[in-house]
């Protein structure tokens, strides 16, 4: 039972430390320039379709979390209330598809109040999701009236590709579109207790596109 | 079952309805049982129904709750018609009978409208669909997830496509000629409102209308 002890322990302390590998890119297009007052607002919605894909409701808060703090933080308006104030015009099947189709919207009746009243100024909409693309391994764990443990390993990679595509809602225009792909590999060690060793593309994705959406809003030609 | 009510920024039909909500309706239960996970029972009728107080409130000029139709000459007189909805189909997946990471729901309404004299302008289908993250929540709180979605998918779709139906624009132009008819030759319909005069108007909660609309 000592041994048993102290190599959880060990593992107990080890385990923040431990943490695979992920390899991330951002890519941004610019199609016109941006900026933001300090009464304006942002509101980050995520994409859904009837497929099997939908981005999500972490991934969009992740982002809202990292662009409300930090040193230049941005008014965030919340998409349940974005929503609901503008219901039925952003649910799954009525939500315009690009941003030609915001002169048809702001003609509907208070559509453009509603929005001036809450001061929104851009509108990004986060597609994407994380798969798992490849996963193999095996780690079996027995218990006997000797002790237990597992032996092993199993890994699993995903992959986390997503894109903001930014639209300035006081110019009706996009005003481009952000891109972040990030990939790791994450294994499961058995060696008498399951030790993980987590990547975590989609943190990595939601960080580097957080920081790289605040850079554009907050200004650039 | 629980959910946000949200107000439709839609145009306002230009007509005062009878709405008519059935027993069914009001008080809609699905359950079933999966040979894996068990029996379900799931609640949605106050829930629909909250919200389609809200949708009629918000879609016609003034709104009205009736008994089941037909209604009498007088019950009629200060409504141009009758809306009926009704729930078909409710259905839901998890993730383990569809495979995917999603709890979805889907629900099929009928929307029925009569005219003034009880003629039906026209009945629809409506099927809104929902889907919510299983990882994030239990499978009840993923299953009420969906289901408001679908219920507001459904209602999305009746605030925004109804007003276009060709029958219920045909609907609409026989009201508003009736109401010119009525107003007599041009100078004395002054005192008479028109179907502009309630469009434009603060919409009311009941129908009080105009005596012998």
């Amino acid at each position: 039972m000592v041994p048993l002890m102290r190599n959880l322990l060990i593992a107990l302390v080890l385990l923040p430390l431990l943490s695979g590998c992920v390899s991330s890119r951002i890519e941004q297009s610019r199609d016109s320039s941006t900026g933001i007052e300090t009464h304006e607002a942002i509101v980050l919605l995520g994409r859904a379709s009837y497929n099997d894909k939908q981005t999500e409701e972490s991934f969009t808060e992740c982002i809202a979390e990292v662009l409300g703090g930090g040193d230049n933080p941005i008014r965030l308006i919340g998409q349940n209330q974005f929503r609901d104030d503008l219901y039925p015009w952003f649910e799954p099947r009525t939500a315009p598809t690009s941003a030609d189709e915001l002169g048809r919207l702001f003609s509907q009746p208070g559509v453009k109040e509603r929005i001036a009243s809450v001061n929104v100024r851009y509108l990004a909409w986060i597609d994407g999701d994380t798969v798992t693309i490849d996963k193999g391994g095996s780690m079996s764990c027995t218990i006997s009236t000797f002790g237990g443990g597992c032996f092993g390993m199993s890994y699993w990679e995903e992959d986390a590709a997503y894109e903001a595509a930014i639209w300035d809602l006081k110019t009706m225009t996009s005003t481009g579109q952000i891109s972040a792909d990030a990939n790791g590999t994450s294994y499961l060690a058995g060696l008498i207790i399951p030790i993980p060793i987590l990547a975590r593309p989609g943190n990595a994705a939601c960080k580097g596109l957080a920081n790289q959406l605040r850079e554009f809003i907050i200004g650039g030609t | 079952m629980e959910g946000t009510v949200p107000t439709p920024l839609v145009s306002i039909i230009p007509a005062r309805m009878g709405v008519y909500y059935s027993d069914e309706f009001r008080r809609f239960k699905h359950e079933e049982v999966f040979r894996d996970s068990g029996g379900w029972s799931i609640d949605l009728g106050k829930q629909n129904l909250r919200f389609f107080q809200n949708l009629t409130k918000s879609l016609f000029a003034g709104i009205q709750e009736v008994h089941q139709p037909p209604l009498t000459t007088e019950e009629m007189r200060n409504l141009d018609g009758v809306f009926i909805p009704t729930i078909e189909k409710y259905g839901f997946l998890t993730p383990t009978i569809s495979g995917l990471k999603f709890y979805s729901a889907s629900i099929e309404y009928r929307v029925a409208m009569y005219d003034k004299k009880g003629t039906k302008i026209g009945d629809w289908n409506i099927v809104g669909y929902g889907k919510s993250e299983g990882g994030l929540f239990s499978s009840d709180d993923a299953i009420n997830e969906a289901t408001v979605l679908a219920i507001r998918d459904g209602g999305a779709r009746i605030a925004i496509e109804l007003i276009d139906q060709p029958a219920v624009q045909a609907w609409l132009q026989s009201i508003h000629e009736s109401l010119e008819a009525s107003a007599g030759p041009p100078g004395v319909a002054e005192n008479i409102e028109s179907i502009e005069s309630i469009e434009s108007s603060e919409i009311p909660e009941n129908v009080d209308g105009p005596p012998d609309a």
